[in-house]
């Protein structure tokens, strides 16, 4: 059994486990809420209670007064519920989110396609009336034999809500990755759940776009861009694309005729090694995005996705190019190699 | 989303924008002379972010019961002869040191808040400065009452502001906040809600109170919780000035990185007395020095300059400098309190067997070599009945006014000392660090208040050797200074158990 759990303003909804606490509940479920002791002592993740009813636990007497306490306060790191609640929390309302329902479909491979020496491209037909999702969310797939679910960004637009394209990067030794490249066929079926993340275009900012993607790291801003060109967005889009080798570089041909089509599209194709035929710049998507914008991006949105590394470079020059954590946004894709190398953090962003 | 709820931020921020005004009877800049002089470049103070979001009516409320609270606690503690519960009275000397040089240190930083709030052009920054001021005004008054039981019992308590001002060994944190005090708002905020507030405060902080805790501490532990929910907000907004000032204008990148270098090595220096207590004063520890800087630097300090590293800002100075020395300083600084005791407002002593055995363990090779042999040493004076004074006045470094005691990271056999000339003087320094403070801003290092050469030049009440000095800072030698172990704190501690000796036998709580 659990309690249903609102959270207001943003009118989120969280699963709570009958001995779990909100603070753990909303994490777990991506709704960042600001917390700092995590045991009841600093008062960092107080909220307000509008309906239901809470334990308070190991609450503080010094951090959760009693004055608090009548006015229906509670300290989310601590608390849990014992019925279903709202709360009131300190939660950005992002007026981009649309805040879509998670569902759980079978769908069946309809096309496979070997996109790159190490990427494949995997086409799921679901059934009607399909899956909306907001263009660079992802979903989690279930593939046969792996225990746990494997995260995957939809690489297609979400005009396409009944094929939904997967661009699937083979992980040395990731036992889904492999599965997916060597024994999917067609016909096949795969259950999946989402929408999810909160990785898609702000067009209430009106800002010009840029997207920095590494790798298969280019499915989310593909399909934000192809959402975003669709539409006739009409302010200028930059996609600074970068990959090892040129052969690595799929839909390269691609977005070059997208760039042809569309006068506010520009793209920029990168490579770490160049073959003889490679005419474009070599390097790291940081350093080719520093070339054409001469370190300078404020007054942009951007978007962020590719390999931890390559992510952790494009933000330094983004930030030393003023530009800062509000008008980044960043898809992380950790395989279990990525999070156990992980760099520390510290509370210093929120997001980022 | 015409009829959506609003946010927390935005209700905060419609109920406290647009409360400024342009001013149109003097100009602006007349108006807040002092913030623009340190080159910092704000263009935009809307982008403020509010770390309190707190109404000084709601911020009444809550102080005032958490104070009732406390109170009603600190009532009981004495009521109930509470310091009889204390692991051993030598903890005392830590908390004496707390409240001789962090308590008025909690003044000062009230009285640096005010100043500042008044100086920021911004609405924002001003009221987020002004709540941290009561909350410092509120923290030195309420330890003041924490420590007062030990006050009726025990020596040392009885002057701190007075104190404050003439002993060699406050002079290390006065001298932090005073610098603060006479910096630009800029810097001030950088300094104390940034390095100390935050980027140090662990250090402090967990090391006091959990130390209260492990040696039956009540009053003090009390005090920590009531203070801790406070010191989340400062620690907040430590966080938000930096990233408010760094993303203001990529010229103030460079001058964040000076005070941050600076900042950094010199709430280091004062950190060595914190230190110090973890490894020497607590009979009951709660771990050592080196442990700390462990987790509280190398890995949690580290990881926000990883972060900071974004904006291109670089890790601290000299921070491997500080990483090589944690295995020594708080050892080399035990024995300059050690044989200087007569001439401070607190006791010292040789560490016990048991606490040797403690040292071995967390330091190893470096306690066994160099500083075991130190303490067997004095030991052995001890027992010959000549138990070993300092008779001397030491070299002070004339940046953190510390006495240059520290050693070379290279060589713990050969003293660190570093010397300038400037304008015909000779200053001298403990580190390249506090050498490199200096020479940035000679003109205000060079009017430091030095204690050992105040004394030499007769301002230390006509004083002529450290008997005089010591009573000119009303400490009474036995009473309130000298070895622990031939003290009235000992004897009366001794008194009260029965005439047995209650050194605990081991470190664990």
């Amino acid at each position: 059994m659990s309690f249903r759990l609102t959270i207001e303003p943003s009118g989120e909804v969280v699963e709570v486990a009958p001995a779990q606490s909100l603070l753990d509940a909303c994490l777990r479920a991506g709704v960042y809420l600001p917390y700092a002791c995590h045991h009841g002592l600093c008062g960092t993740c107080k909220v307000q209670v509008l309906e239901g009813e809470v334990e308070h636990q190991a609450s503080s007497a010094f951090a959760l007064m009693d004055i608090e306490r009548e006015e229906g306060k509670c300290l989310a790191c601590v608390t849990t519920l014992r019925s279903d609640c709202v709360v009131e929390a300190d939660v950005e309302c992002d007026p981009d989110a649309q805040n879509l329902a998670i569902c759980d479909l079978v769908g069946r491979v309809v096309r496979l396609a070997d996109l790159s020496p190490t990427v494949k491209g995997i086409w799921l037909e679901l059934p009607p009336p399909g899956l909306a999702f907001q263009a660079g969310q992802y979903v989690n797939l279930r593939v046969p034999g792996v225990v746990g679910a494997r995260a995957f960004s939809i690489a297609s637009a979400p005009s396409s809500a009944c094929v939904l394209e997967f661009n699937v990067r083979k992980v040395a030794g990731g036992a889904a990755t492999q599965y997916l490249h060597e024994q999917l066929r067609c016909g096949d079926e795969l259950t999946l759940s989402g929408p999810l993340g909160r990785f898609f275009v702000r067009t209430s900012a009106t800002l010009p776009m840029l997207f920095l993607a590494g790798g298969s790291g280019v499915s989310s801003p593909k399909a934000m861009l192809l959402d975003l060109l669709e539409h006739a967005w009409p302010g200028p889009l930059t996609l600074v694309y970068g990959a090892r080798t040129p052969a690595e570089l799929y839909d390269h041909a691609r977005f070059e005729s997208l760039a042809v089509q569309h006068p506010n599209f520009r793209y920029v194709a990168v490579v770490n090694e160049a073959d003889e035929y490679w005419q474009g710049p070599t390097g790291l998507v940081h350093e080719a995005a520093d070339e054409v914008f001469a370190r300078r991006y404020a007054d942009h949105k951007a978007y962020v996705c590719g390999p931890p590394a390559m992510v952790e470079a494009c933000l330094r020059s983004l930030m030393q190019g003023r530009l800062f954590e509000q008008d980044i946004y960043t898809e992380k894709f950790l395989s279990a190699a990525d999070a156990t190398h992980a760099q520390a953090r510290s509370p210093l962003f929120r997001r980022l | 989303m015409a009829h959506r709820k609003l946010t927390l931020k935005e209700k905060y921020q419609l109920m406290t924008r647009g409360l400024d005004w342009e001013t149109t009877y003097q100009p602006m800049d007349k108006v807040f002379p002092y913030d623009q002089y340190e080159g910092i470049k704000i263009k935009n103070w809307d982008k403020w972010e509010d770390p309190f979001r707190l109404t000084m009516d709601a911020y009444w409320k809550y102080q005032a019961e958490k104070e009732r609270k406390l109170y009603a606690i600190l009532d009981s503690f004495s009521q109930n002869n509470g310091q009889l519960n204390l692991s051993d009275a030598r903890y005392l000397t830590a908390l004496k040191i707390w409240m001789q040089g962090i308590t008025p240190a909690e003044y000062n930083s009230h009285r640096g808040f005010c100043m500042v709030g008044r100086q920021f052009r911004g609405a924002g920054a001003r009221v987020a400065c002004q709540m941290q001021a009561l909350d410092e005004l509120r923290h030195a008054q309420t330890q003041m009452h924490a420590f007062s039981q030990y006050n009726k019992h025990f020596g040392g308590f009885h002057q701190a502001m007075h104190m404050r001002d003439r002993a060699w060994y406050l002079s290390i944190p006065k001298s932090y906040f005073e610098d603060a005090m006479t910096a630009g708002p800029f810097e001030f905020v950088t300094a104390i809600s940034f390095s100390f507030e935050y980027v140090l405060t662990n250090l402090l902080f967990m090391p006091f109170v959990s130390g209260a805790a492990y040696n039956g501490d009540m009053a003090t532990t009390t005090f920590g919780f009531s203070a801790q929910s406070d010191e989340s907000r400062h620690m907040t907004l430590g966080l938000e000035v930096v990233k408010f000032i760094l993303e203001q204008h990529e010229d103030n990148v460079p001058i964040m990185q000076r005070y941050i270098d600076k900042w950094f090595w010199r709430g280091y220096r004062l950190l060595a007395l914190v230190g110090t207590m973890m490894d020497y004063m607590l009979p009951k520890k709660v771990m050592s020095w080196a442990e700390a800087w462990g987790i509280y630097w190398e890995e949690n300090g580290m990881a926000l300059f990883h972060d900071l590293e974004r904006y291109g800002i670089k890790p601290p100075k000299y921070h491997e400098i500080a990483t090589l020395e944690k295995n020594h300083i708080t050892h080399q600084a035990w024995t300059v309190f050690y044989t200087a005791c007569p001439a401070t407002a607190f006791h010292a002593w040789l560490p016990q067997p048991y606490e040797l055995d403690w040292l071995s363990e967390k330091y190893g090779e470096t306690f066994e070599r160099y500083y075991r042999p130190r303490f067997a040493q004095f030991a052995e004076l001890e027992r010959a009945g000549e138990r070993f004074y300092t008779n001397r006045l030491p070299l002070v470094c004339q940046t953190c006014q510390v006495p240059v005691f520290f050693t070379e990271v290279n060589n713990p056999m050969r003293q660190s000392v570093r010397q300038l000339d400037w304008q015909g003087m000779k200053f001298n320094f403990c580190s390249d660090g506090c050498k490199d403070i200096f020479a940035h801003e000679p003109e205000k290092f060079c009017q430091a208040y030095i204690p050992p050469q105040q004394i030499y030049q007769g301002n230390a009440g006509g004083a002529r050797n450290l008997q005089e000095y010591a009573a000119w800072l009303k400490c009474e030698f036995g009473k309130d200074s000298g070895e622990y172990y031939t003290s009235e704190d000992y004897a009366r501690w001794k008194q009260w158990h029965g005439g047995k000796d209650t050194t605990p036998s081991s470190a664990a709580a």
